[in-house]
């Protein structure tokens, strides 16, 4: 498979509007001649057939004030400077320090379209967090050899223990991320499914079962293995190419996970085999480990009832996260996926979001450099996640020393998730990303929301490819801890 | 194993006026269609009760931030902004969101959970500079929250010995110090606003319902208070003592504030102190540049407990305001880390205050040096307060505050106190740690921002070009 083959279709938000950058005000000197209605091609200004007065400006198709310097510019076009231009009041209240409202923004327009937007008033690459990422730039070559888009190859490897078992590639060094069925919706879990298909990558079950509507797409779906053991059975483990074990979360580093018992209806409690309306826990550690022995029996244990797969463990970051990852080599991991304290969840207690375990971007250095130093590096892929917005952020995570990156909170802003951050309570979701609740988790088919997914994708690989080109690099391989084509603009080199 | 201790929130909401974060208007575009109505699962819109063909105002309190009214309304007729009233409260430490958080605590007294990930910046001043640690594989986490293992919070006040001395026959020769434990590392103190008499009254009254104490000046306390001694600690000027002495008498603790003729001696002040009293002695030091010769000068001297006050932001006193090491986190880290220097840290009891302002904030002044920490402004925050820096710092209580009933406003401060707790646990929890004596100066559980970013980005970037926050 290759990126260029995936098809791409404009999918459009499944909501009349969406939320506006600027504001468009017409004032009562407006004489409704049509002249906006006319040239704007935004279609901010409509009137409809046979009425005199246009419709109310559509703000969120406005372009903002880079328009000024266009001629058809609906301001400047008035003939009686009835309308004017302003930052809408309302994009304040979307998004945060991590997720800006133009990111999430950008991110909405990617799996509109399948291509990075074009505006230049969208900062959609970088996030305002003060820190990390968001303080790394990269360090394009003035010159840099040539290298045709064509030649540019995303994939990576999965195992690289030369072991005999399955020898696979992804064809874009993200996949996504464990969410179980329960913290989200079956039309959410298909759809990352689908999308994982079509781009030869991964999708996660989180903890929480296997819904036989993923059986069709098993040679993508990586099944979790988590401390409460819901959903885990035999069979499960049998039926798919990776097996993880999460032995922590990064939002919740420490604690285990809770799905409050609103969230656990009637197929809930089925799939994990659970009384319906209980709170469920799974309890922090797995209480059979309790050394790297411990650790390498559980593999093991895996590894004996599918002799194919690839096993990938997934921690959380503690400041002895590069002990573990080598451990998790000696126990026989393929994958040491590395989940940062920034990372995003169904529900955590918002103290252990802020302030237990590091953020990724140090985690990243600290694994890849100890791998490093033990000699390891080679046989182990280094996943990183939890606070990768962007592709940019992918870029960045492999240029410290990952090789790919998980995603959760990126696709379920392509579904047009706004980050209110009331998936835990209640019915869930409002917009029925992250829902079990009968009514709301039919907000959107599997059609679209896979599309929109497509096209995020899409986007992603369009930037990274163009990030490889510009450090005239053939292979994504070939950025991996790359720190030398960063900078930190808080350091001088 | 002691008994576990627990505190017990119960609803209490105050129903005075209420900041809400967004405010929603109606356009005189809408069609009251109704859309939004059906679009809202936490139902802010509604008709009007006295015309069904309208629709009513729009109920921001109980918004939660969805954006489906917004974006599904035919004409586009709702619009949100922030509330002018939210985004003027607080400033740069105490922040709109930090006051939101804590009035909520106080009403429910629950850990604050939510779903998506962590929306704030990167890393702060003070000790949003630094992370806490947590076990994974090789070191077991413990389980508190759930109740699976006991995670114990208590700490004790008092000077304490290095050794015990025994006679030739075996029988103890030392002086063994009074030492008091309290269950919780959190001291309560007596903020110097004016309060009105039910507020004053709920802070002693919390205290003692979550057996802690509230530091109090000696003055104030009225004989309505009478019930509580056991949970005030009379704060005052040596200068006061002899006017005092029955308060000082019935006394757990006691604490003096830090003068001339505390520095000069205080061990003939300690004396006098204890003609009267049993009860260790606080001395409070505001938290002026070098505060650490003072600390240990009056370790030397014999102190047994200091309580080191920086400002309501966690600044240190008269200190080059904005420079590097003038937070309550770095001046804990100093003192705790000259102390053991002087191999005198274990002889003392170390509280901090001034700025603490969120559950995390606890283990924290914990973890870089302090044995305990005590609060001031949440609260007040908790009984309805808002908070503002600028120009001035200036707190406005709710309008009929008066009026509320102490045992309400007592509930919503046990309550805050409670969700700390619980969120203290689940702190300690995933460190590993299940003893809060363990947390003093224990800094191989925490992760401090200037020391990563230098072993990483340091490592790669080589200079740092200004410490910027």
């Amino acid at each position: 498979m290759k990126p260029s083959t995936v098809k791409i279709e404009k999918t459009p938000s499944r909501f009349k509007h969406q939320v506006p950058k600027y504001k468009v005000t017409r004032s009562d000197a407006c004489i409704n001649c049509g002249t906006c209605v006319g040239t704007c091609p935004y279609g901010v200004h409509e009137r409809v057939e046979g009425h005199n007065r246009a419709k109310p400006p559509v703000d969120y198709k406005c372009i903002g004030f880079e328009c000024r310097s266009k001629d058809f510019c609906c301001v400047d076009k008035c003939p009686r400077q009835a309308l004017s231009l302003s930052l809408n009041p309302m994009y304040a209240t979307l998004g945060d320090f991590r997720w800006t409202a133009d990111m999430i923004t950008g991110t909405w327009i990617m799996a509109e379209t399948g291509y990075p937007p074009q505006r230049t008033d969208l900062e959609y690459n970088v996030g305002n967090s003060g820190g990390g990422f968001d303080k790394l730039r990269f360090r394009f070559m003035a010159h840099p050899p040539r290298v045709d888009k064509s030649e540019i190859s995303t994939e990576i490897p999965l195992n690289r223990r030369n072991d005999g078992r399955a020898n696979i590639v992804i064809a874009t060094p993200v996949y996504g991320a464990g969410m179980s069925f329960g913290s989200v919706s079956l039309p959410t879990m298909v759809s990352k499914a689908r999308n994982a298909t079509i781009w030869n990558t991964f999708t996660c079950t989180g903890e929480g079962g296997y819904p036989e509507m993923l059986q069709p797409y098993d040679d993508h779906v990586i099944t979790q293995i988590a401390t409460g053991l819901f959903g885990v059975r035999e069979e499960t483990v049998q039926r798919v190419k990776i097996i993880e074990f999460k032995y922590a979360q990064g939002a919740k580093p420490g604690l285990g996970g809770h799905l409050l018992g609103e969230k656990v209806t009637e197929s809930v409690a089925k799939m994990r085999e659970a009384v319906m309306g209980t709170s469920l826990f799974s309890p922090f550690p797995f209480h059979s480990v309790y050394s790297i022995e411990d650790h390498k029996k559980h593999i093991d244990w895996v590894k004996e009832m599918n002799p194919n797969a690839l096993v990938s463990v997934k921690v959380s970051t503690p400041s002895d996260v590069d002990m573990v990852a080598v451990g998790s080599y000696y126990a026989g991991a393929h994958i040491i996926h590395i989940d940062g304290g920034y990372g995003g969840t169904g529900a955590a207690p918002d103290i252990a979001k802020k302030n237990i375990a590091m953020p990724i971007e140090y985690a990243i250095t600290k694994v890849h450099n100890f791998l490093k130093e033990e000699g390891v590096r080679g046989y182990m892929t280094l996943i990183a996640s939890g606070g990768i917005r962007t592709a940019h952020d992918v870029a960045k995570a492999i240029c410290l020393g990952a090789d790919g990156a998980v995603i959760g909170t990126a696709e379920l802003v392509a579904l047009e998730c706004v980050r209110c951050g009331n998936c835990e309570s209640g019915r869930g979701c409002a917009r029925g990303i992250a829902s079990t609740d009968s009514e709301l988790s039919d907000l959107f088919g599997e059609d679209w929301a896979t599309q929109r997914l497509t096209n995020m994708y899409h986007a992603w690989n369009v930037q990274l490819v163009e990030i490889l080109q510009r450090f005239g690099m053939k292979s994504v391989r070939e950025l991996v801890g790359r720190t030398d084509l960063l900078e930190h603009i808080d350091y001088s080199n | 194993m002691p008994k576990k201790y627990h505190i017990h929130p119960k609803a209490a909401p105050l129903g005075l006026d209420y900041v809400c974060k967004f405010k929603i208007v109606r356009g005189e575009n809408c069609i009251n269609c109704g859309k939004c109505t059906k679009v809202c699962i936490y139902e802010a819109h509604k008709r009007r009760k006295d015309d069904a063909r309208r629709m009513a105002d729009p109920n921001t309190v109980v918004c939660r931030n969805c954006f489906r009214c917004i974006q599904e309304c035919p004409r586009g007729a709702l619009e949100k902004s922030l509330d002018k009233d939210y985004a003027a409260i607080g400033g740069e430490y105490w922040k709109p969101d930090m006051m939101l958080s804590l009035w909520k605590q106080a009403e429910d007294g629950k850990v604050p959970v939510s779903g998506a990930g962590y929306r704030g910046p990167f890393s702060g001043t003070g000790f949003d500079s630094m992370w806490t640690d947590m076990s994974e594989i090789v070191r077991p986490t413990r389980d508190g929250i759930h109740g699976r293992e006991y995670i114990s919070t208590s700490v004790d006040l008092g000077r304490k010995l290095n050794h015990l001395a025994f006679d030739a026959d075996g029988r103890l020769a030392s002086t063994v110090p009074n030492i008091v434990d309290i269950p919780i590392p959190i001291l309560f103190d007596m903020p110097a606003e004016e309060l009105s008499p039910n507020v004053r009254e709920a802070l002693v009254r919390a205290a003692a319902e979550i057996k802690t104490c509230v530091i109090m000046p000696a003055a104030g306390i009225t004989p309505d208070l009478e019930g509580y001694r056991d949970s005030i600690i009379p704060f005052l000027a040596p200068a006061e003592i002899d006017a005092h002495k029955d308060a000082l008498k019935k006394a757990r603790l006691v604490a003096i504030e830090y003068s001339d003729s505390v520095r000069k001696d205080l061990p003939g002040l300690t004396g006098k102190l204890k003609r009267i009293s049993a009860a260790p002695v606080i001395i409070r030091v505001p938290a002026v540049e070098n505060v650490e010769d003072i600390v240990a000068r009056l370790v030397q001297d014999g102190a047994e407990i200091v309580h080191i006050a920086a400002d309501y932001r966690g600044r240190g006193i008269n200190g080059s305001v904005g420079a590097d090491g003038c937070t309550l986190k770095d001046i804990i880290r100093a003192v705790h880390l000259r102390l053991v220097e002087d191999r005198i840290r274990d002889d003392i009891t170390i509280i901090a205050s001034g700025g603490i302002a969120m559950a995390e904030y606890v283990p924290k002044a914990m973890l870089c040096g302090a044995d305990l920490t005590a609060v001031d402004m949440p609260l007040l925050i908790a009984v309805g307060a808002r908070l503002y820096e600028e120009p001035d710092k200036l707190l406005i209580f709710p309008e009929g505050l008066g009026k509320i009933p102490v045992s309400l406003l007592a509930q919503r401060m046990v309550n805050l106190m409670g969700a700390w707790h619980s969120q203290i646990l689940e702190m300690m929890g995933a460190m590993g740690i299940r003893e809060a004596r363990r947390l003093r100066g224990e800094s191989g559980r925490a992760i401090f921002f200037e020391e990563i970013d230098r072993d990483t980005f340091g490592n790669i970037f080589k200079k740092r070009k200004a410490a910027s926050a």
